[in-house]
């Protein structure tokens, strides 16, 4: 009779671990301000773990090319399991010791960087407190390296053309900075027509009007920009690279479907209506004008007449209407009303102009110039704390309390920039949040002014908020760049590796993790009753890992196994 | 007595009670360095309640009990999470959680290695709801009396009484509780391993070679064994079939108590509740058309007849089950009855020996070739 | 709570409550408005019950709706049958008010799925303790009748019972009244659309006026709110400080029998139970190096807190957890008094059909205003150790 185990014992099948555990002295930066031999002493003598082997060694700078070679022939002859580096700051280092491993067999995400310069030697004066931080921190990376997993890039394949919404100044400038023979562009426009707003405003430079014509001429030219005019953008889904996006005609519903690698929203915006303030009542008969229908006579007939036919005589430039309301300042809108008055003084000479304010806003090049010029004209400027009209008689107040009234032959109202009414929607598509004024959000005002917490949806011109047509080509242009390098035809995008998974096992698909998602990483499967990250749009965030109350969520490459063990050892 | 022959490598006689002759040696034991840690019950005096506790400092020894008829948890269970640490720790355990952890370090779900472990002759526990009221202290005194007599308390779980297994002479220490000590020969402290020799160096000066006598607790084995016979007549089912078993688990609530306090149900996540154990709406369609009604949530006989099939063998009848059914289910009778039976087939029997390999993870050519 | 334009209809009354309810819904089946009914039946052993769905309509001479004790929470067994989907059965569950307001919650955490239920509830005068119900079943029922009777709990109910304020209408879709009316009478009133259209289908007269028996109700409402506030105001003497939750959770033996029990407990594996949450054994014993000793298992009072961290939001205060302890550590005593104050923090109200969605999923940018006073205070408060 035969008796067989229908397994060998467990013992025999144990990995055994080989963890390198390299100290780099950075010169006097580290081992000037620690007592590296005792580390690396009290590192050898661990017996914290079975079965796990350590090598530790010290190297002067394992930045440098012989300490990158060194430590690479260290890796490979030693055949490491794990690799332990005590040196900078990961952001000096983490890519450059990941670019080692990923010379080797040993996978980049079983190696752990140790911050002990700026962490330790950096701030701690006392030398045997620094060593003994040291050596604390190592230790804990240790055992976090040795809960650590491989992890693989997966590359994707992308698609290089772009989808333009909106065929305003904004729109034509990125589709143009954009389109090529490996890349085509898809422009998007709701109207009728190219040009948007700035197809009715005249020169501030001389020309500007030819400008935009001339951008409407190039887009149509194109041949790599395919333009849908009188359409609408009706389903977004996907991630940077891989848009599928439905557009739907608005002459005959019929629909498109397109695919993309990113998507530039140039919607533009609109104007304040001034009679949703409380300081402005006037009727349709009385000579009150935005500052756009101005610039349309302006742009248009070359002069600005009074409905009579007649030019007026005297005109009131109002500043900031809607400011208070809105809480912001336009920014654009001083400049363009100086421009006015100039224009209305070439028109009649004698004309008496009145610039009303709350504050002047003059930051472009040549503002200030236009200012000292328009003071010299005969424009007279005045600043108001409180101002209102009645048709074209206008009370005011001014800063130092004197109050006024005039009346005027003609009223024109600079109102504020506001966002376009399908902003929300559209928002909504493409999971975009918005600012607090209802424009859409950046990602940062400095550091990446175009771009959204979508990752491969930009955001350019007066959609992004208030600004004048240069500051809006420049968005475009900012746009385009970022695209033209990070989808390059014929390469493949690495998406994050360090991202969310959910363990089918463990979840039971209550949605927590996928509302507080900010990134819409995350979708439900209802065919299994779980819900699944999409490891191509998550960031690795965590939201949604401190939503799930059973731990069905694993951050990769921050467990908190791993967490919780790094801190246990180093702190003992 | 089906517990594997010891080998004695020395004892002593134990001058006070069992439970204070074990806190010394545990006060020798942590003082001396040599363990880290020791794992034993408590007595918690401002909360009138006992637990389980990880001893590392020897002045906290002083709320410490190592011989009491309570259980909190079966302290097998909670040694498969702390014995795999590299540091050396003595355990206090009764008969039935030391043949428990031997059943998990079969399954690598702990290991002896670091441990030293201590066990007592058990004369059984006393179900949660006497600790919870508060009421162990004025039992204690007729307990004890019982034990010492041979007798089979009244008031202790059903399993306990039920039990044959209560000397537990493979564990490192043994110490008699009683017995011995009515035949006037005084409680003993037995040493049965060279690891036993070693860690206890330098304690309690003079060793005799004095062996075990079995006889002294023939009456307590008679005891039982008769206790276990009328348990196991009452935990009947006439028959093959559903109907004995929907009398005995049909008022069962579903809550798996029985198998969250099991030492041996170490699942991490018991198979039937994970969703494998979802069910489509068609499932419950297909059962409504065919039988006119299902009970909700389903599966509540399924779950202990699968338990009994995973566990049962290694089942060593510690009584956890029962005493946390919110609806007083015989959980434990049921298990242990099946167990030993169904283990007797493969003369099997769970605890007893760690090289023992568990019946089904063992392939015999000619096997079972009685049945059928 | 109540809506008082409202209106119900009269159903004729058979004996007891619980009979003018079966024979409404033997009327809702044979209409065919609905496929099936969930109701409880007796055990084979006779001293419990369990949840049946039945559409076998012989079978509901033995079920019985308004049920003494709690075996199993409704919302669970709902759950069992809706977590992947409503199916296309119409199915009536006739259950206490907490376990449908349990099974609301469950619906926005994706667990019941409730397009094709019917959810149906009864005025509740307190549910007999399980284990109490068990080893008296005659005596339970007993009880119960006299709870019946009263419109109030007697001390063999669980405990959250005496103080509980949602035990009459709210907005399920058909609600059974019948507590503190003079006449013998059984309101059937509609709480929701759906609950309405199902009652005009089946050609109800919706025309009778509420007020009597609304005025019934809010006076035992009012004993309740008495109760509530007495009950909160112990229990928060109990808890004070760490000492206090210590002394309430002395005996527990972490068998997590709440945690099953609990209707909102829906993870398949407990956090505190999985590998994420496990120690170190090593870390462990450094742990209880500080200290001298540590009790084991670990993280008992952890899984508590940390319950409650997950689930209060939600708690409906149905008192299984409780009933479920195996040393009566007075849980849901605990959870009620917890959830009362974390539910108000987010002015929540946890149970309701068109509820609001679950606070800790929403971001408000104007959120909880208040919180940095109140840190500041509490900060003022904490004494110092040492």
């Amino acid at each position: 009779m035969k008796d067989f185990e229908m397994r060998e014992s467990g013992q025999d099948k144990k990995l055994r671990a080989k963890v390198g555990v390299y100290v780099c002295e950075c010169g006097p930066n580290i081992a000037g301000k620690v007592d590296l031999d005792k580390i690396l002493a009290d590192l050898s003598e661990l017996d914290d773990y079975q079965d796990v082997e350590l090598v530790v060694k010290k190297y002067g700078f394992l930045c440098s090319g012989p300490g990158k070679e060194f430590l690479e022939e260290e890796i490979k002859s030693n055949g490491f399991t794990h690799l332990v580096v005590g040196a900078c700051s990961p952001r000096d280092h983490d890519s450059t010791f990941m670019s080692i491993c990923e010379k080797t067999d040993l996978n980049p995400y079983l190696y752990r960087i140790i911050n002990i310069r700026e962490h330790c030697t950096w701030v701690i004066d006392d030398k045997e407190k620094a060593t003994e931080k040291a050596f604390s921190y190592i230790r804990g990376g240790i055992a976090r390296v040795l809960r650590q997993s491989e992890l693989f890039e997966k590359p994707l394949d992308i698609n290089p053309d772009v989808l333009v919404i909106g065929g305003g100044i904004s729109g034509m400038e990125a589709a143009l900075s954009l389109s090529g023979e490996d890349r085509r562009v898809f422009l998007v426009e709701k109207t009728d027509r190219l040009g948007g707003v700035s197809i009715d405003l005249s020169g501030l430079l001389p020309g500007q009007g030819e400008v935009v014509k001339k951008k409407m001429e190039s887009v149509t030219e194109d041949k790599n920009i395919r333009l849908f005019l009188n359409t609408r953008v009706e389903t977004v889904i996907g991630f940077l690279g891989n848009f599928e996006i439905e557009l739907v005609s608005k002459e005959n519903a019929e629909t498109t479907e397109i695919m993309a690698g990113a998507i530039v929203v140039a919607t533009g915006s609109e104007l304040f209506e001034p009679a949703n303030s409380d300081n402005y009542s006037y009727s349709e008969s009385d000579e009150v004008y935005t500052s756009i229908s101005i610039e349309k006579m302006f742009s248009g007939e070359g002069e600005a007449k009074l409905r009579s036919g007649m030019k007026p005589s005297s005109v009131a430039l109002i500043h900031c209407v809607g400011r208070e309301e809105k809480n912001y300042c336009s920014g654009i809108c001083c400049s363009y009303m100086m421009k006015l008055a100039g224009f209305f003084k070439n028109q009649s000479p004698d004309i008496q102009v009145t610039e009303f304010y709350r504050d002047l806003c003059l930051p472009q090049k040549d503002d200030q110039e236009r200012y000292n010029e328009a003071e010299a004209d005969g424009v007279t400027f005045i600043r108001i704390k409180d101002i209102s009209t009645k048709g074209t008689d206008v009370s005011f107040e001014k800063m130092n309390g004197e109050k006024g009234e005039q009346s005027f032959d003609m009223v024109v109202l600079a109102p504020a920039m506001e966002p376009s009414a399908d902003t929300e929607e559209l928002a909504d598509l493409l999971t975009v949040p918005l600012d607090e004024s209802g424009f859409f959000q950046e990602v940062h005002k400095m550091t990446n002014p175009v771009g959204t917490s979508t990752d491969g949806v930009f955001i350019v011109g007066t959609a992004h908020g208030p600004k004048g047509v240069s500051d809006s080509m420049q968005f475009a242009r900012a746009s385009a760049g970022q695209i033209l390098t990070r989808l390059i035809p014929g390469e493949k995008l690495i998406p994050e590796v360090k991202v969310t998974e959910i363990l089918e096992a463990y979840c039971t698909g209550c949605g927590n993790c996928l509302d507080v998602c900010v990134y819409g990483a995350i979708y439900s499967d209802d065919s299994r009753g779980i819900s699944v990250v999409n490891e191509a749009v998550c960031r690795g965030c965590g939201n949604c890992f401190g939503s799930c109350p059973s731990g069905a969520l694993r951050t990769k490459h921050f467990t908190n196994t791993q967490l919780y063990r790094e801190v246990d050892e180093a702190l003992r | 007595m089906l517990m594997r022959r010891y080998h004695l490598m020395s004892s002593i006689t134990i001058d006070t009670s069992a439970s204070r002759k074990i806190k010394e040696l545990l006060k020798f034991l942590l003082e001396s360095g040599k363990i880290d840690a020791a794992v034993t019950m408590r007595k918690i005096p401002e909360n009138n309640s006992y637990d389980l506790a990880l001893i590392t400092n020897a002045s906290n020894l002083d709320e410490a009990v190592p011989v009491v008829p309570v259980m909190t948890v079966n302290a097998g269970q909670v040694l498969s999470s702390i014995s795999t640490s590299g540091k050396k720790m003595a355990v206090v355990l009764k008969p039935c959680e030391l043949r428990a952890f031997v059943e998990l370090v079969k399954r690598e779900q702990g290991s002896f290695e670091n441990l030293l472990t201590i066990s007592h002759t058990c004369g059984g526990v006393f179900p949660l709801e006497l600790v919870e009221k508060g009421q162990i202290e004025e039992l204690l005194p007729k307990y004890e009396k019982n034990v010492s007599k041979g007798e089979v308390p009244a008031n202790t779980r059903d399993t306990c009484r039920a039990c044959e297994h209560f000397i537990p002479m493979n564990a490192d220490i043994t110490v008699s509780v009683a017995g011995e000590c009515e035949s006037g020969k005084g409680c003993m402290m037995y040493f049965n391993t060279e690891k036993a020799e070693k860690f206890t160096e330098g304690f309690a000066g003079e060793r005799s070679e004095q062996k075990f006598d079995p006889s002294v607790l023939q009456k307590t084995l008679d005891a039982r064994l008769a206790e276990k016979e009328k348990l196991f007549s009452s935990t009947k089912k006439d028959g093959p079939g559903l109907d004995g078993l929907l009398d005995l688990f049909g008022k069962c609530v579903g809550c798996h108590g029985c198998s969250n306090v099991c030492p041996i149900c170490y699942c991490l996540l018991c198979d039937f509740e994970s969703a494998n154990f979802d069910y489509n709406l068609p499932y419950f369609e297909e059962h409504l058309s065919r039988r006119g009604a299902l009970r909700l949530p389903p599966d509540t006989i399924f779950f202990h007849l699968g338990r009994l099939t995973h566990m049962s063998f290694s089942c060593v009848g510690c009584g956890m089950c029962s005493d946390v059914c919110p609806v007083g289910i015989p959980v434990a009778a049921v298990f242990k009855k099946t167990g030993e039976k169904t283990a007797a087939i493969f003369d099997y029997v769970p605890g007893r020996d760690v090289e023992e390999s568990i019946p089904v993870m063992v392939y015999k050519e000619e096997e079972l070739s009685d049945i059928g | 709570m109540t809506d008082t334009e409202r209106k119900g209809a009269v159903l004729p009354v058979a004996k007891e409550p619980g009979d003018t309810v079966l024979d409404f819904l033997r009327m809702a089946m044979t209409k065919e408005a609905a496929d099936a009914v969930i109701l409880p039946m007796k055990v084979p052993s006779g001293d419990s019950y369990a949840w049946i769905l039945m559409n076998d309509i012989s079978l509901l001479d033995d079920a019985v709706p308004i049920v003494p004790t709690m075996p199993v929470q409704g919302a669970k067994a709902l759950r069992s049958l809706t977590r992947k989907g409503p199916g296309n059965l119409k199915v009536i569950a006739v259950m206490r008010p907490c376990e449908i307001r349990a099974a609301m919650e469950l619906s926005k955490l994706g667990q019941v799925h409730s397009e094709n239920l019917i959810l149906a509830t009864y005025d509740c005068p307190g549910a007999v303790q399980l284990q109490k119900y068990v080893d008296d079943p005659a005596g339970g029922d007993e009880r119960f009748s006299g709870m019946l009777k009263k419109g109030n709990p007697d001390d063999s109910a669980k405990s959250v019972c005496h103080y509980c304020e949602n035990f009459s209408i709210f907005d399920s879709d058909i609600h059974f009244g019948y507590l503190g009316l003079s006449e013998k009478e059984v309101l059937l009133v509609p709480g929701s659309g759906k609950g309405t259209e199902f009652l005009e289908e089946l050609g109800l007269d919706l025309k009778k006026d509420l007020s009597s028996w609304e005025k019934g109700i809010e006076e035992i409402r009012a004993d309740r709110v008495k109760t509530r506030k007495n009950s909160f105001e112990e229990t928060e003497i109990q808890l004070r400080d760490i000492d206090g939750l210590l002394s309430v959770f002395a005996n527990c033996i972490g068998c997590h029998n709440c945690q099953s029990a609990c209707p909102i407990c829906y993870c398949r594996l407990c956090y505190f139970d999985s590998e994420t949450a496990e120690q170190d054994p090593d870390a462990l014993i450094t742990a209880a190096e500080k200290r001298g000793g540590i009790s084991l298992p670990v993280d008992r009072i952890m899984f508590h807190t940390g319950r409650m961290a997950h689930m209060s939001l939600s708690c409906v205060s149905c008192g299984q957890c409780s009933d479920a302890c195996p040393v009566s550590i007075p849980v849901a005593d605990v959870f009620s008094y917890v959830a009362d104050q974390t539910q108000n923090t987010f002015e929540y109200i946890a149970g309701l059909n068109d509820g609001d969605p679950l606070p800790l999923r929403q971001f408000r940018k104007a959120e909880l205003p208040g919180v940095h006073e109140l840190v500041k205070d509490a900060d003022a408060e904490v004494p110092s150790h040492e």
